[in-house]
């Protein structure tokens, strides 16, 4: 569905992408992760077609992402931004609304079709709880979810989310990552730009990971995130390490050598 | 829509009509409501009241309701785009330079008077021009901060003009007081019939900027994730805010405090922020706020006629500070 090459991305004359590869099918959950700076918002961006390449070739269903007009590429891709605006005087169920609008000509007004599809959003993405509430009366969870939501009304077969569980405590972020999880089950393809390895070896079918503007590496979690990779990419003497009931966990030798006796977790 | 926002409505177009009723039929001399009716329906007999409604009030009527509708939308416009609570034809700059285009003609070409409402129009529109322009150039233009600081910016230079202006001659200050007050004229049809252009413009691009408001109010990587461009959308706010505000300062002076509250007002009693009912709404609330305001200045002193800004401010302030009491 997405199919990203070479994409190259220069903001303000600094070279932040140098060469990043990505793709991702519909029913698959692929996590990209790596250090801070690596490039990974801006993959997403420019893959979502949101910044403008200067280099290499991202593609939607085998069309140029410079060509596709807004509400064409609306409707192949939704996005659900790091820090999304939270205005007062909206509900949950009215922005769900807004994200239905690509479907929607400019003089033209919802149909009952509109209308089933803003619900069934609301539905999957389980806020129909909060849905007549304000926007600025929700907890950082509920409003992830319904910035979700929002992605969800464009029903485009990729859902993009950058970072959507770095300001959440952990009920939070396993209620987000179990819900991508299920959206992936069934059948969206999901790129999901995380920090958490953790969380990226849990819920990804597929990890690509980013260092200094480049994907360095690209599979499956257990192979991809091995002992070596995290000293190289991430500088840390750290390991993920998965149980057999889909649990995982990050050791971490925190202090280094200096204090072995208290340094993992 | 909800029984509040209809209630909302209901109110407004009240308003509205009883301001209408009571701007033709009010003034140095009152002319019974019947009399009004049937000079509108052309069943009145030749007379000075017929005159006094058709050529006068009428007009002068209809200049108050563009005028307050037109300041409404453009104030709605802009706090949508920019997506800040303070934002007004002040920000883009319209009002310091519509300002100084008046003041010029007021001052420097006094001989040129009929020229004003041009001179208004033309220096509005430069300044917001010259805001976009600067707002737009380098990294990051378009974004709502740098539109924000480069309209303080231009408004500073015109506003310095202004009082340049102002000192170069003090004597015929006096004359300037009234447009910067804000306040109607009865010149019949005069002024509109330059002006209305501008106002039908500016209103029909703001009717298309509905939907595109909406998906900004939820940020701009979430109107660009439903295909809107987020600049182009600010850039076509601010260019249909700019032609209604400087359009309503080349017929009524400065009145920026309808652009600034109605919005505010709007949303906080219809406990919604949509655009599609902000929009129009702030329309019929702020042409009911200009007609009653302009009625009470030609009527509590005939026949001097004061400007009208003061007033609107006098019937507007208690209701927002109700409304922004009881907001949560």
């Amino acid at each position: 569905m997405l199919e990203a090459t070479d994409v190259r991305v220069t903001i303000g004359g600094t070279p932040i992408l140098h060469g990043a590869d990505i793709t991702v099918e519909q029913g698959e959950l692929v996590a990209v992760v790596g250090p801070n700076g690596a490039g990974k918002s801006t993959l997403a961006r420019a893959a979502a077609g949101i910044q403008k390449l200067t280099g290499g070739d991202v593609r939607w269903d085998g069309q140029d992402v410079r060509k596709l007009r807004g509400r064409a590429l609306a409707r192949l891709r939704a996005f659900v931004p790091q820090r999304p605006r939270v205005p007062a005087g909206v509900t949950v169920r009215d922005a769900v609304r807004i994200g239905r609008s690509a479907h929607i000509g400019p003089l033209q007004r919802p149909t009952a079709a509109d209308r089933a599809a803003t619900e069934r959003a609301i539905e999957r993405a389980g806020v129909e709880r909060f849905a007549d509430r304000m926007l600025t009366t929700l907890s950082g969870g509920e409003l992830q979810r319904v910035q979700i939501a929002v992605g969800l009304a464009q029903e485009a077969p990729v859902l993009m989310a950058d970072e959507p569980t770095s300001h959440l405590d952990l009920g939070a972020t396993v209620s987000v990552a179990r819900l991508l999880r299920r959206l992936a089950d069934d059948g969206l393809g999901v790129f999901l730009v995380v920090h958490d390895l953790a969380l990226a070896a849990a819920v990804a079918d597929r990890v690509v990971v980013m260092s200094e503007g480049r994907t360095v590496a690209s599979g499956p979690a257990e192979s991809v995130l091995d002992s070596a990779r995290l000293a190289e990419v991430w500088d840390v003497d750290a390991s993920v390490e998965a149980g057999s009931q889909g649990q995982t966990a990050l050791r971490v030798s925190w202090l280094g050598d200096q204090d072995m006796t208290r340094g993992s977790s | 829509m909800s029984g509040r926002r209809v209630l909302v409505v209901a109110v407004a177009v009240t308003a509205l009509v009883l301001g209408v009723g009571a701007s033709l039929a009010l003034g140095t001399i009152d002319v019974p409501l019947g009399t009004v009716v049937d000079a509108l329906l052309g069943k009145a007999e030749e007379g000075p009241d017929k005159q006094i409604v058709l050529q006068l009030r009428l007009p002068r009527t209809v200049d108050a309701i563009l005028v307050g509708a037109a300041l409404g939308v453009a104030g709605a416009l802009l706090q949508g785009a920019l997506g800040n609570p303070l934002a007004s034809p002040d920000v883009i700059g319209v009002t310091a330079g519509s300002g100084f285009g008046a003041i010029l003609i007021l001052l420097a070409f006094p001989g040129s008077i009929a020229l004003l409402p041009v001179g208004a129009l033309v220096f509005g529109l430069t300044a917001a021009t010259l805001v976009f322009v600067v707002a737009w150039i380098g990294p990051d233009g378009g974004g709502s901060a740098r539109l924000i600081l480069a309209g303080i910016g231009i408004a500073a230079l015109f506003a310095a003009g202004t009082t340049g202006l102002m000192t170069a001659y003090p004597d015929r200050v006096q004359s300037a007081i009234f447009f910067l007050a804000g306040g109607l004229v009865s010149d019949g049809w005069d002024g509109m019939k330059q002006i209305w252009p501008y106002f039908a413009v500016g209103l029909a691009f703001s009717v298309c900027l509905i939907r595109p408001l909406d998906r900004l109010a939820l940020g701009d990587d979430v109107a660009a994730s439903l295909g809107t461009r987020p600049r182009l959308i600010r850039l076509g706010a601010g260019g249909a805010a700019a032609l209604l505000a400087a359009a309503s300062a080349a017929i009524a002076g400065l009145l920026a405090f309808i652009g600034l509250v109605v919005p505010h007002v709007i949303r906080m009693a219809g406990g919604t922020a949509s655009h599609g009912f902000v929009v129009p709404v702030s329309a019929l609330g702020g042409a009911a706020l200009l007609v009653a305001g302009d009625t009470l200045a030609r009527t509590v002193k005939p026949p001097l006629e004061l400007p009208v800004g003061p007033f609107m401010v006098v019937i507007g302030v208690p209701m927002f500070l109700w409304l922004l009491r009881k907001a949560v």
